[in-house]
């Protein structure tokens, strides 16, 4: 009997479907990226051909994800590669070069403005001149934000004479295109990944036992404990925050802060374990964020790719400029910085409200260093526990007020949320909540226990499974993927930060 | 070379008894100088010898040993 094959179902797999893009912890990519390993190993030793390998592989893996917007990223890349080699052979100083760097700034953050930000200033120019602006139909091609900021950071380091334009356009194609971060980052810098892409690649028992793990963490995270825990209780509350309880309410508030940061540092986990197994290392994006003990700390835990970005080419600039106010220049840079940051995420008032509170956060604490100091030395309270302990609990506090306006539909609905948890907060539904729902309890619980688990204990973990034989780590993986499976009954939910 | 007038114009608004500074000590090895203080450092530099820095002169300078060599530069229009 012939076998049956459904040739429409096949085509499907290889063409654009709307909204369904290849995420690493689908089977379709497991599948596609056995197949890349394969060729890839085949071509360990020709260059030019395990390039290329991995730059197709990228752009189909793009393809997938925006359809022919795809041709943006190809665009971009052409762009900021002969910009960068103009602007490197041009002579320091010159209006000419000058000119050049700013044209291709505009076009960068054109593009990306162009994209994102369009019908964001439509519907303001409406509110302000009661008018009736149609919105356009633009399609958001996914990751525009990371790599427009991953080609910027190349052109400015060039025009800042830190970094020599590379010559080869394959190089930089791959640094542009690599499926790896592409999606949701990390941002990666030019100067850490174009020198290991030139060099010989080099994958070591190591870093394949590391790239396991890190994929199974992520798979963890992302599925067991962020899509869990969204789609049950933090999708619901949120959706209409006034039909719960103050008990519910910061349940959720709770939930979303570790959903969020199980599913973007879940999918960056895999981001790095899947380079390290083609030989890559990716920088890293979270470093335990919520055990940080002021928000400066918290910015140097969370989302570090994107922070370090804006502090390295927006703040110190700002800074530089503002630095005859001396701490006022300072705190006028940082609120720009973190509105910069909030408007980032998307074009909506919620995300600019998230950024200004955290410049606000930020800007007050740089003014209340001083008098803080002077009182903890007067309490003898300096590098004590009890001081660690209640920064890291009011750090943590505001992180989670700051979030339930990164989550809600409004600003209005941002404070629905809070106004519940202050106003109506029934704590005798908590009782009632655990009975009804023990399984969304215990994973946020297991899932803040396993973030604030000593470093050292995770660190002991990874080594252990580094070291295991390779057999084994499969087994383990395998193991993983069929306890996903399980939880996954609900469906693939999108990832949080594909929006941005 | 790091000069003695220009390390202790950093050690002392950083309020550091002594740190070894050489040329390819980066801002972030010193205690004490973080992306906030950065801009009293360089204030204070700006001070001690009386010269203006523009922005992206400073943003270019990889280490202290580049901030030097600025210094110097600076201090050679005079």
């Amino acid at each position: 009997m012939p076998f049956n094959i459904d040739f429409s179902k096949l085509l499907q797999l290889f063409t654009y479907q709307e909204g369904d893009p290849l995420l690493f912890s689908t089977s379709f990519f497991i599948f596609f990226f056995f197949t890349l390993l394969l060729f890839y190993r085949l071509f360990a030793y020709k260059k030019n051909l395990r390039i290329f390998t991995l730059i197709i592989f990228s752009l189909f893996f793009y393809y997938k994800a925006a359809g022919e917007y795809f041709l943006i990223l190809v665009v971009m890349t052409i762009v900021n590669y002969y910009a960068g080699q103009i602007l490197g052979s041009l002579k320091e100083g010159t209006g000419k070069r000058r000119l050049l760097f700013i044209i291709t700034l505009v076009v960068n953050l054109g593009l990306l403005g162009y994209f994102k930000y369009t019908n964001f200033f439509i519907r303001i120019i409406n509110d302000i001149s009661s008018g009736h602006i149609d919105a356009l139909d633009i399609f958001l091609p996914i990751g525009i934000s990371f790599y427009t900021f991953k080609g910027l950071s190349y052109v400015i380091d060039i025009y800042m004479g830190t970094f020599q334009p590379v010559k080869s356009f394959r190089d930089f194609s791959l640094y542009m295109f690599f499926f790896a971060d592409l999606l949701i980052g990390p941002i990666d810098r030019a100067a850490d990944m174009l020198p290991q892409i030139q060099s010989e690649i080099n994958v070591p028992k190591e870093n394949i036992g590391r790239g396991t793990y890190l994929i199974m963490a992520g798979l963890f995270k992302k599925i067991v404990i962020a899509d869990f825990i969204g789609l049950n209780l933090v999708d619901r509350v949120f959706g209409d925050p006034t039909r719960y309880t103050g008990v519910e309410n910061l349940l959720a508030s709770y939930a979303y802060t570790l959903q969020l940061y199980c599913d973007f540092s879940g999918y960056t986990d895999m981001a790095i374990g899947v380079a390290l197994l083609l030989g890559f290392n990716i920088m890293d994006n979270f470093n335990a964020p919520f055990k940080a003990t002021s928000i400066a700390d918290f910015w140097r835990r969370w989302h570090i790719s994107l922070s370090s970005w804006l502090l390295d080419y927006l703040f110190a600039p700002l800074q530089m400029k503002l630095r005859k106010l001396r701490i006022y220049g300072n705190a006028i840079a940082l609120f720009i910085t973190f509105v910069a940051i909030g408007f980032w995420h998307g074009a909506n008032w919620t995300f600019i409200f998230f950024g200004f509170l955290h410049g606000l956060y930020m800007a007050v604490s740089i003014f209340l260093k001083k008098p803080k100091t002077k009182i903890y030395n007067k309490l003898k309270l300096t590098n004590t526990k009890l001081l660690e302990f209640s920064q890291g609990f009011i750090t943590f506090h505001l992180v989670v007020f700051s979030f339930i306006f990164f989550r809600a539909f409004s600003i209005q609905s941002g404070w629905d949320v809070v106004s519940q948890i202050f106003t109506f907060f029934k704590a005798g539904v908590f009782e009632q909540f655990v009975e009804a729902y023990p399984i969304i309890i215990i994973l946020i619980f297991v899932g803040y226990l396993l973030h604030f688990l000593p470093e050292k204990l995770e660190k002991w973990t990874e080594n252990f499974v580094v070291k295991m034989p390779i057999v084994v780590q499969a087994l383990l993986l395998t193991a993983m993927i069929l306890l996903v499976v399980q939880f996954k009954f609900a469906g693939l939910q999108p990832n949080i930060y594909f929006q941005f | 070379m790091i000069t003695e007038k220009f390390k202790k114009t950093i050690l002392d608004e950083l309020n550091l008894d002594d740190f070894d500074i050489q040329d390819e000590t980066t801002a972030d090895q010193v205690p004490g100088w973080d992306s906030l203080n950065h801009i009293n450092v360089i204030l204070a530099v700006e001070k001690a010898f009386d010269v203006h820095f523009k922005g992206i002169e400073v943003l270019k300078c990889k280490n202290i040993g580049d901030l030097q060599k600025l210094l110097n530069t600076k201090l050679d229009q005079k």
